[in-house]
């Protein structure tokens, strides 16, 4: 621990306003001492980048929507392109000049009567700015296609993610997280290698068999065509069917690694409960499958290119052997010289050098596609609850909030919600009862807009929420959701997390409306305090509290809470009773109870069972109705009654009358 | 204990389980951090020595097949076409012949070559995750999972493709030192010319080793950053979504592939210095050959051929520098991914089996804390527990109450041994919990967190998550006991039905419940329920009580509770305060003689009060008619 604890906590690195930015600043980012130099070093080269200049749209734009492919992505960026090709043509033409200098130097220098050492000289020289050019052209080449790849790779990245933020919850819930992990790293950290050289090495070595064939059939037009004849169908097939065999084998190369990476993430994830019941045996068993998997399909991809690469090798030398057959015969039958049949074969071995290359490259390029399909899979996968076209922004609300015949089921075959109509004043405060899966808190979801009714519609003042656009909407909201989510970063940016540039008296003041000024005094840093999900540093009341002090910093119009009290202890609950009575206050809230103690302190609750409404009043009058809400509120006390009584059983000192519910208190 | 059921073997898995299609690892990293990173790597390499071998002893002979092409190509042209002495169909067969052994030797040494690439990867990998899985929970407290992700994928990746490739390419560049002897044979002086350019080549080499080195870490670093923001966000999608924080969300993670783009083009920059001058200063060589060569020629020292032999050698000579330029680059990568994967490795779990731990047999179920002290991080920081005594006879039902952040949580921790005690010790059956092996206290005691994660399987296997070989009668007695079983039948394929990765599709509280079930499935005689209720109706919660209540018997159950009904269900209520106990005794007891217990309480009195009777009825004891 000691080895990089070194660089540990160090208080946030840059300006630290984005909650998600990990930063530099958590142990275990360790740098090896014998780098520290080094890395500083580069670091103080590097510009302030500016604050990035991106904004999310929920509606792509139309540049986004078109369908990725290869040629689209480095076509983006037209003027390093067009860079790239003229150094590649550059690197393979420069390349070639050195054996027709050396052939001028022997035939005008060397040959005997024309000896000539200043012509020799002049070519030798010749030969060397050749060369420098050619490392010219290539260290621009790298240059230019490093920064193409960078910039597209770049543009992947956020198109990716934000695609990602455009797709809808249920997408989420479907998709094992390590996968989705491994499209943004894996799949996109391996185009790296290919757009950066890649494509241009192949580009290379494709010119040069261009420029040799070429050069092949100015010197005999019988041998030329027999070499095209007899060598390209055979390459082309080879390569059809390598292109073919290789799709599938590194999709499921793909696939593989998608998998290593969820069993993996998930076992991170739920570390804690693999711990406490002992699993890690079997989970490592279970991860060798995985991996073992991954092992076999690269396997299956390996023995593919094994057959590929050798076997475009065997083809050059067999097709040497023919033209040994048939220029030897030409030669013997006088119709060739002896000079040109050497030559030929030494240009044939410069013919058939870039095809192994070419072999080489192809299989990275059939990676890359793996990938980019892959990635293609994903963008084009439609989100759920997609903004419409013609949607308009939520003017500043009241918050009346009303469904009208609303049903919904995640599946559409199962209802969850049945014909719901229900209308939320501006300023009420509405609890939703009922049982565990009732639907309670799917109507909550469908509030926020994180699914769309099947049938109905959902309105806030009116306003089909279907009309608006999702950020006006959500950004009038407040959630706080059953489980409270740290992002990795200051106390400060996570409280900050609806609004980031909120002034510090305003976090301070939400910090204090939910009583967490001890726990921002006690912390070493105080709201620079750096948390994350699973840092065991904050207990589960106080994260809730944070997530309440979001909440209280959105200042939203309409507040959901999500069982947001359930996880709270007494002394915790009590103090965020106050600021939530604040809150509340002028604010239409929903809070999805599980106590009818919470439930009764709403205006109005809303007995959720089976999918519908059932019934719905104050409390007083839903226990005076006699109804379900009276049923279950008869339930309760009786039920807990005879606890009561064995609470007393156990202490003896329980002071009569305390087992006896008193009367419900007025109002 | 009573009933117990048999215990899930150590290793956590039912005896007599089919041998598994993928054994371990074969070999893992040299713990001996004083070497080089890859003398560290070693012992996994020379694991698989054999195939590996065997696939560069191929290579090398599919280049010296290579090399006889050419030759026989010249004599075929010499003997046949000039002489006209062998028939010309001689060589043809010959080359036929050849063609074919170099397609084959090609091809195995490929394939052994990628076997051998991808069983060291399977070795990397497993060797990682396995290492991972022995870690304590401080270490998880501290790293983000998207780090690891990350150095699990690219850094692994990289490593054994090193440690593949470079001695293949080191073989292949065999090739070299064959055109230099043939070089050497028709003029040393010209040879030693066409040579001179090579020193240049090794020293910048080096420089561009020194160079590049931290340019890869930092890329490596940064690709992590952006694992991480993807992590977080695909975890915390609801968070990010209700409060419309995807521009912020962007923003961070464009600043993340910002920070990633300049270090990559810095690394092409810095490439772009080093890696031409690498790969053309053979071709200098040329250019003094021809030079140098055609003064010979003049001269009448050497013959016209020469020259064109030494292009051809020196051609060979071109592709092994290339290679060994590309060798350079990915050795920069690889050392950079080692020491990030090697910080992983070198990482010891603090909380392990002592030697001469001793298995927890026959387990009673008494517990004692004695005089515990504890603070999170390395200890030096502020004390969660401090002078903590406690002591739970079997079968005894205690709550821990207390306010949030008082430690209540840390208590179960350190009774599971997720953490190790700072000062003092925590005894089950009067042992000290650091004598026992971890797996046999961890198969006793059976804590259900206030984390209720459930894992991407159907609900049966994640309810037989702790004993997989439990039968389908046990599963869903467990869920009938948790409550989970009326819910889980109505699901589309009841207990089959796979839930997503977090366990989206079920609500909190049915989470709660199957996490119940999973505790109860393993039937341990020591149970711990870590707010496991907080999510579940009342109405449920009492169900789910009366069937807690049967299981208690025989059984030690230590209740950490926020809710009045959940306290109801302790023999004994113990208050939490200041990282100590400052109460101790039935509830009733506490309340009549503690005045900060019902000051907890009494905290929640006007709110419980103004709410009236449901609470109070619940509670079973309303605190303000309490009050002396």
């Amino acid at each position: 621990m000691t080895m990089w604890g070194g660089g540990g906590f160090g208080g946030p690195m840059g300006g630290g306003h984005t909650p998600g930015r990990p930063g530099g600043n958590l142990p275990f980012a360790g740098i090896p001492a014998e780098l520290q130099a080094g890395v500083d070093h580069l670091l103080a080269q590097e510009p302030a980048h500016p604050a990035p200049d991106v904004s999310f749209t929920q509606v792509p734009l139309a540049a986004d929507e078109r369908r990725i492919t290869l040629v689209r992505l480095i076509t983006a960026h037209p003027l390093l392109l067009i860079g790239s090709v003229a150094l590649v043509a550059a690197v393979a033409t420069a390349a070639q000049a050195g054996p027709k200098l050396t052939e001028l130097a022997i035939d005008r220098g060397m040959i005997p009567g024309h000896h000539d050492l200043a012509v020799v000289g002049l070519m030798a020289g010749l030969y060397l700015v050749a060369t420098v050019v050619t490392a010219l052209s290539q260290r621009w080449q790298a240059k230019v296609t490093g920064r193409l790849a960078a910039r597209v790779l770049y543009d992947l990245r956020l198109r990716v993610f934000a695609h990602l933020q455009r797709l809808s919850l249920d997408f989420f819930t479907e998709e094992k997280a390590g996968v989705l992990m491994s499209r943004m790293t894996s799949d996109i950290e391996n185009l790296q290698q290919l757009l950066q050289d890649g494509l241009w090495q192949f580009a290379v070595q494709a010119l040069t068999m261009v420029v040799i064939t070429v050069i092949l059939f100015t010197m005999d037009v019988r041998l030329a065509l027999l070499t095209v004849v007899m060598v390209i169908p055979v390459l082309v097939a080879m390569s059809a069917w390598f292109h073919r065999a290789s799709a599938r084998a590194y999709q499921r190369v793909r696939d593989g690694i998608a998998n290593v990476l969820a069993d993996l993430s998930e076992s991170l994830h739920g570390f804690r409960i693999v711990v406490a019941h002992n699993r890690q045996h079997h989970n490592v068993v279970h991860h060798r499958s995985v991996v073992g998997e991954y092992r076999d399909a690269n396997v299956a991809t390996a023995r593919i290119g094994a057959l590929y690469g050798p076997g475009t090798q065997m083809v050059g030398i067999l097709a040497q052997g023919a033209l040994l057959a048939a220029g030897g015969t030409m030669v013997i039958r006088g119709s060739l010289s002896i000079g040109a049949l050497v030559a030929f074969f030494l240009y044939l071995n410069r013919f058939f050098q870039p095809i192994q290359l070419l072999a080489q490259q192809y299989s990275a390029f059939q990676q890359g596609n793996a990938s980019v399909l892959k990635l293609r899979t994903l963008l084009e996968t439609t989100p759920s609850v997609a903004e419409a076209p013609h949607a308009r922004p939520l003017p500043p609300i009241e918050g009346a909030i009303t469904f009208e015949g609303v049903t919904f089921g995640y599946d559409p075959a199962r209802p969850v919600i049945t014909g719901v109509d229900l209308t939320i004043e501006p300023g009420q405060t509405v609890a939703f009862v009922g049982p565990t899966g009732a639907g309670k808190s799917t109507l909550a979801k469908l509030i926020t807009r994180f699914y769309d009714p099947t049938e109905g519609r959902v309105c806030i003042d009116g306003h089909d929420l279907r009309d608006v656009t999702l950020g006006s909407l959500r950004r009038q909201l407040g959630v706080v959701p059953q489980e409270p989510f740290l992002f990795a970063g200051t106390l400060r940016d996570n409280i900050a997390f609806a609004r980031p540039d909120a002034p510090d008296d305003d976090v301070r003041a939400a910090v204090a409306a939910v009583g967490l000024t001890d726990l921002v005094a006690r912390l070493p840093d105080g709201l620079d305090t750096v948390v994350h999900e699973r840092g065991q540093s904050l207990s589960s009341g106080e994260r809730q509290l944070i997530a309440l002090a979001r909440a209280f910093l959105a200042q939203p119009r309409v507040l959901v809470l999500d069982e947001a009290t359930s996880n709270l202890d007494l002394q915790s609950e009590t103090r965020i009773e106050a600021a939530l009575d604040v809150l509340l206050e002028a604010r239409t809230a929903v809070l999805i109870a599980h106590r009818l103690s919470t439930a009764m302190r709403a205006d109005w609750i809303a007995v959720v069972d089976g999918g519908r409404v059932v019934e719905r009043g104050s409390h007083a009058e839903l226990v005076a109705h006699g109804g379900r809400y009276a049923a279950m509120y008869e339930t309760w006390i009786r039920q807990a009654a005879p606890e009561a009584h064995g609470q007393a059983g156990i202490g003896p000192a329980v002071p009569a009358g305390l087992a006896a519910p008193s009367a419900p208190a007025g109002g | 204990m009573t009933g117990a059921g048999p215990l899930p073997t150590p290793e956590g898995r039912p005896t007599g389980a089919p041998a598994p299609r993928y054994g371990p690892p074969r070999a893992t990293i040299d713990r001996d951090r004083s070497k080089s990173w890859l003398r560290r790597a070693m012992p996994i390499v020379a694991a698989h020595r054999w195939t590996f071998a065997t696939a560069l002893a191929l290579s090398f002979a599919g280049l010296v097949i290579q090399v006889q092409v050419p030759q026989l190509l010249n004599r075929a042209i010499s003997d046949s076409i000039v002489r006209h002495a062998v028939p010309l169909s001689h060589y043809g067969w010959w080359v036929v012949g050849l063609g074919a052994a170099a397609g084959l030797t090609g091809f195995l040494s490929r394939l052994f070559l990628f076997r051998t690439a991808y069983a060291m990867e399977y070795d990397l990998r497993n060797v990682v995750y396995e290492h991972l899985t022995t870690l304590s929970f401080p270490f998880y407290d501290r790293v983000q999972a998207g780090q690891l992700i990350s150095r699990a994928n690219s850094d692994i990746r990289s490593v054994h493709l090193y440690l593949t490739f470079a001695p293949m390419i080191l073989v292949q560049s065999a090739i070299a030192v064959v055109a230099f002897g043939y070089m050497l044979s028709i003029n040393v002086l010209l040879a030693l010319v066409a040579m001179v350019t090579m020193p240049f080549v090794y020293v910048i080499g080096r420089k561009m080793r020194a160079s590049m080195f931290p340019v890869s870490w930092l890329i490596q670093a940064r690709l992590a950053e952006v694992a991480t923001v993807v992590d977080e966000n695909v975890n915390g999608v609801r968070v990010v979504k209700a409060f419309a924080a995807e521009e912020n969300q962007l923003r961070s993670l464009a600043s993340a592939a910002r920070r990633v783009q300049w270090a990559t083009v810095k690394d092409a920059d810095l490439r772009s210095q080093w890696a031409p001058a690498i790969q053309n200063l053979p071709q200098v060589g040329l250019v003094l050959v021809l030079l140098f060569g055609g003064y010979l020629v003049i001269q009448g020292h050497l013959g016209v051929g020469a020259i064109l032999a030494f292009n051809a050698y020196l051609l060979m000579m071109q592709a092994p520098f290339t290679m060994l330029g590309m060798l350079i680059m990915m050795g920069q990568r690889a050392a950079a991914s080692a020491g990030r994967i090697y910080e992983l490795l070198d990482e010891e779990p603090t909380v392990v089996d002592r030697p001469g731990a001793v298995v927890l047999t026959g387990c009673r179920g008494d517990i004692t804390f004695d005089d515990v002290r504890f603070a999170y991080g390395d200890g030096s920081g502020p004390a969660v527990l401090d002078g903590f005594c406690l002591h739970l006879d079997p079968g005894e039902t205690v709550a821990l109450v207390g306010a949030t952040g008082s430690g209540k949580s840390t208590v179960a921790r350190l009774l599971t041994r997720f953490y190790d005690v700072t000062g003092g010790a925590v005894r089950v059956d009067g042992t000290d919990v650091r004598d026992l092996t971890l797996a046999s206290l961890r198969a006793n005691v059976g804590v259900v967190l206030d984390e209720p994660f459930l894992f991407s399987a159907s609900i049966a296997e994640n309810i037989a998550y702790g004993d997989p070989g439990a039968s389908r009668e046990r599963i869903v007695a467990a869920a009938v006991a948790a409550g989970a079983d009326e819910f889980v039948r109505a699901l589309p394929a009841g207990y089959d039905t796979v839930v997503g990765e977090r366990g989206y599709t079920l609500s909190g509280g049915q989470r709660q419940r199957v996490a119940i079930a999973r505790t109860l499935v393993v039937n341990p005689p020591i149970l711990v329920l870590d707010d496991a209720t907080s999510a579940i109706d009342v109405q449920v919660e009492l169900q789910i009580h009366d069937a807690l209540r049967e299981l208690m018997v025989g059984r030690t159950t230590l209740v950490i509770a926020h809710r009045l009904s959940t306290i109801s269900l302790a023999d004994r209520v113990v208050l939490l305060d200041g990282g100590r106990v400052v109460a101790d005794g039935t509830h009733a007891e506490l309340l009549a003689t503690t005045p900060r217990y019902a000051e907890v309480l009494a905290q929640a009195e006007e709110h419980e009060a103004a709410l009236a009777a449901t609470a109070t009825a619940t509670a079973g004891a309303t605190p303000s008619e309490v009050r002396p």
